[in-house]
């Protein structure tokens, strides 16, 4: 592939298309046709061993059809945008596919493929990755190239702010709960605190107590809470695992995520304790200790 | 048992097991109540008055010993059955008040007729009359909070006489009152007597337990003495 | 004093920890009944999107899979097989093709539809003007466009021009044909921006320099009342096995079974966490409230008042926070909808018709039924505590401490 000035870059074709597995022996009976690999679904679906010889056509009828042997399984890439789709899928090299699929009456469609995906050698720079594309669609006004970095209208940008919302939703239902029961404890405390004003603490003395106290509940709290959301993802991951056939990760509670947790739970519970006690600090001492 | 036996206690023990091992809170103690008794006991902290109290009041079971309300065994009773007793029959002071904050004065003396079924016209007479008898038919729209000690511990007992009981039993009423105020409801108990209800007074204050027709004194779980001229036991 | 009455004032009394309370449940009640209205929103609203266009059967070509674009061929035969059926009121065929307007740095990308029926048989709404069956001016062909489209290209009804059609699998470069705006139309099946422009066949051939082969992307059939969409598919699919006739039942039917079962995933996992949530959450704050309260408790008991009567007030406390909780969720679940649904939308290629979350009254049962066993659930460990408590050792418990 030649280089655009200014990248270097390397690429790869890809087509992609419907075949139709007619059938599949597991002896040679011919000249060794060529390797191809099946994923561990077809394997599975279709009662395939590696070493089994397969017939692909393009279609049902048997257009075209070729002799495959199955020379390995893999696991296909869990695609997040189709996890739900049994992956019933082979690989086969290029020239073998458009063997099957191209059409004799276009001579085009013998040199025609989905796609091309080309890595550049300075990728982790998205600016001029997209300069690249820009001026790669420049060049070929009918083929539509773009930065698989932009991150704008990617879907797991949406679904991520999805999840965001659901998560500052359940945060602020959570806070009010535990306001209320900050309340409840700071009114069994009332007498206690009535007699510590009697005596002459100062509020300030109080509600530093409190707020240390608070402190080391809501870490140890949110450090449980990470616990049990880590001990959860993997409840989470194998459910969904076994519900679509996919080794796609569903959860993932990264070191970033578990101390974004803890950065809002602690606040939070410090907060909501202080702002109880300091309800109940307003109060008159002669209210606190009176039954 | 006599017509006018209220409540008859025989040989009771309470045997509380704690991890450290059991307590002996009461040790073999009987006693009969009758119609027209005022009975105080008194005793050092811990010696079981609360717990004879409670056994008295169908609160709670003996580990042995018998108690019989009203000719009825009260161990041989289901939990409801010895609760409609305690809602009918017998009344209950505490030295905490416990009246429902959530509700005014009023409400709390009639909580006890709703639960007795007593209809709407019959629990407005009652609570009405109650609160006269306790003379605080002005603090009838008042909270428990927005009353004093005092006030709350005569709400207290106008509750416990909602329903007429037999039998009133009283622990430690005047112990979270100054000695004035405790005056106050000791009148009130004697009137309370003097109007015919039975009471057991559970008391370390000597001139409450002065008022009572009987005293007893209870030490490590038992009773000890008793007034003779009553015809009460006490082993 | 009914149970009720007295849980009433309780809630009243401790008016501080109530009010939280039936804030934390409207506000996960909100999130519960959103993903209620999630686990089939997308369905329901497939199904109003496609119910509301003019036709009630898709043939589609190929694997036989109702949402395919597997071109079909000799359309045009095909269209006059269909049509010819008794059962059959209507048909129309449709091709899509890539395409640009304007050249340069501000040329813009549209997708290009050819209808065969002026009107499109309901897959756009029109906006503003016309639709195709004005007659063309000259050698202009009528177009309707996207409405965001026309805002960007500023183009209204009776503006022209100029498009260039794109051929994937052909090194040709397609000649610039003018199209004249007849309309601005909504595409709801297409996405929020996207640039649309749809003329009539002739239109689309002459986009293709005159020459194109007898195929369509969708071919689209209204049935006759009389006979429905169920008979006309299976007519159709008795006439021509080479091909595949859905009614709108079956093409909804299957997308609900592969379209997006993500969402309904997380709705029933969200549904399910947010239910233990609010009761875990109304359940501990109920048993702090009662073990508050053991000295009162045990006094009611000691004064005789029933087990019963006790239960009962636990659990109409219970069911005022959930309930009052409960009915301030809705009004908020809907204002959650409006916000969780715009950012859903955002995704990319997603038809700008659809929507996520769409209320109907299933949902709001099931919101009221999941609240209820809340209620009572959550009430149960509270009410046992406070009907069994020891009432003696409470007592003295109160006293000591």
């Amino acid at each position: 592939m030649r280089s655009l000035p200014g990248f270097g870059a390397r690429g790869s074709l890809l087509a992609g298309w419907l075949l139709v597995l007619l059938a599949s022996t597991s002896a040679f009976a011919d000249s060794a046709p060529a390797d191809i690999l099946v994923s561990r679904q077809l394997l599975a679906k279709a009662h395939l061993s590696i070493g089994d010889v397969v017939t692909l056509a393009a279609d049902s009828s048997g257009t075209r059809a070729r002799r495959f042997r199955v020379a390995g399984v893999y696991e296909p890439t869990p695609d997040p945008m189709r996890f739900n789709v049994e992956r019933i899928e082979a690989r086969l090299h290029l020239d073998d596919l458009l063997q099957i699929t191209a059409d004799p009456a276009n001579p085009a469609s013998a040199d025609a493929v989905s796609v091309i995906n080309v890595g550049l050698q300075n990728a982790s720079d998205p600016a001029s990755v997209r300069s690249f594309a820009r001026t790669l669609s420049a060049r070929t006004p009918f083929i539509y190239s773009e930065s698989t970095r932009d991150s704008d209208n990617y879907t797991f940008v949406v679904i991520d702010r999805f999840h965001a919302a659901i998560a500052a939703v359940t945060v602020i239902g959570s806070t009010a709960f535990l306001l209320a029961l900050m309340v409840i404890r700071a009114e069994e405390r009332k007498e206690t605190v009535g007699v510590l004003r009697l005596i002459g603490i100062s509020r300030k003395t109080i509600m530093t107590e409190v707020v240390v106290e608070g402190l080391l509940v809501a870490i140890a709290g949110a450090a449980v809470g990470v616990l049990i959301a880590a001990g959860a993802q993997s409840s989470v991951n194998r459910f969904f695992q076994a519900r679509y056939d996919t080794t796609l990760i569903f959860m993932r509670i990264s070191a970033r995520i578990a101390l974004r947790s803890i950065a809002v739970a602690v606040p939070v519970g410090v907060a909501a304790g202080a702002v109880a006690s300091w309800t109940l600090l307003r109060r008159g001492t002669s209210a606190l200790v009176r039954r | 048992m006599t017509a006018a036996e209220i409540v008859v206690a025989k040989n009771l023990t309470r045997v509380f097991p704690m991890s450290a091992g059991p307590v002996t809170a009461v040790r073999d103690a009987s006693l009969r109540m009758e119609r027209g008794d005022y009975l105080a006991i008194g005793g050092p902290s811990g010696c079981g008055k609360s717990t004879l109290l409670h056994l008295l009041g169908c609160v709670d079971t003996p580990t042995s010993g018998t108690v019989t309300f009203e000719g009825r065994d009260v161990g041989a009773l289901s939990d409801s059955e010895r609760g409609r007793i305690r809602l009918t029959r017998i009344g209950f002071v505490f030295q905490r008040f416990f009246l429902l904050p959530m509700l005014t004065a009023w409400e709390n003396i009639e909580l006890p007729q709703s639960e007795a079924g007593v209809p709407a016209a019959g629990r407005r007479e009652r609570t009405r009359a109650l609160l006269e008898y306790v003379e605080l038919s002005h603090r009838a729209d008042h909270l428990p909070s927005q009353l004093s000690g005092g006030e709350m511990q005569r709400v207290a007992v106008a509750r416990a006489l909602a329903n007429r009981p037999a039998l009133l039993l009283a622990d430690e009423p005047t112990g979270e009152l100054d000695e004035e105020t405790g005056e106050h409801i000791a009148a009130l108990f004697d009137r309370v007597h003097a109007d015919g209800t039975a009471i057991v007074l559970v008391t370390h204050n000597a001139a409450l337990a002065a008022r009572a027709k009987q005293r007893l004194a209870m030490r490590s779980g038992a009773l000890e003495g008793g007034a003779r001229d009553s015809g009460l036991d006490a082993r | 004093m009914t149970a009720f009455a007295l849980a009433w004032r309780t809630a009243r009394r401790y008016r501080a920890r109530a009010v939280l309370a039936v804030v934390g449940v409207a506000v996960i009640g909100a999130l519960n009944f959103d993903m209620l209205l999630l686990s089939h929103g997308l369905m329901l609203s497939f199904a109003d999107l496609i119910n509301s266009t003019g036709y009630d059967i898709r043939i589609a070509g190929g694997t036989g899979l109702a949402l395919s674009r597997t071109p079909l061929d000799n359309s045009t035969a095909l269209m006059n097989e269909i049509a010819a059926l008794p059962q059959v009121e209507a048909v129309a065929a449709m091709r899509t093709a890539d395409a640009v307007i304007g050249k340069g740095r501000g040329a813009q990308q549209a997708e290009l539809i050819g209808s065969s029926d002026a009107g499109g048989l309901g897959i756009w709404k029109p906006v503003s003007g016309a639709d195709l069956s004005a007659p063309p001016n000259g050698a202009v062909a009528p177009a309707v466009i996207s409405r965001p489209l026309s805002d960007l290209l500023h183009l209204t009804p009776g503006a022209v021009f100029t498009l260039r059609a794109r051929i994937g699998d052909s090194l040709s470069a397609m000649p610039a044909v003018s199209l004249r705006v007849a309309g601005v139309a909504e595409f709801p099946f297409e996405s929020q921006q996207a640039a649309i422009v749809a003329t009539t066949m002739e239109g689309f051939r002459a986009a293709h320099g005159g020459v194109l082969n007898d195929q369509a992307t969708f071919m689209f059939a209204r049935s006759r009342r009389s006979a429905g969409p169920d008979a006309a598919a299976a007519a159709i699919n008795r006439l021509r096995p080479d091909v595949h006739a859905f009614s709108n039942e079956q093409v909804i039917a299957n997308f609900g079974r592969n379209a997006f079962t993500y969402f309904r995933q997380i709705s029933i996992v969200l549904s399910t966490t947010t239910g233990v949530f609010s009761f875990l959450l109304v359940a501990t704050l109920l048993t702090v409230s009662v073990n508050q309260r053991l000295g009162e408790v045990a006094a009611l008991r000691a004064l005789g008042i029933a087990r019963r009567r006790i239960a009962a007030t636990l659990l109409w406390e219970s069911a005022l926070l959930v309930g009052i909780g409960g009915l301030f969720a809705l009004p908020l679940g809907e204002l959650l909808a409006l916000v969780l649904d715009r950012i859903l939308r955002g995704m990319p290629g997603l038809p700008s018709g659809l929507h996520f979350f769409v209320f109907e009254p299933r949902s709001l049962a099931l919101h009221a039924a999941v609240l209820a066993a809340t209620a009572l659930v959550a009430a149960m460990y509270p009410v046992w505590l406070a009907v069994k408590l020891p009432i003696a050792q409470t007592l003295r418990q109160e006293v000591v401490s």
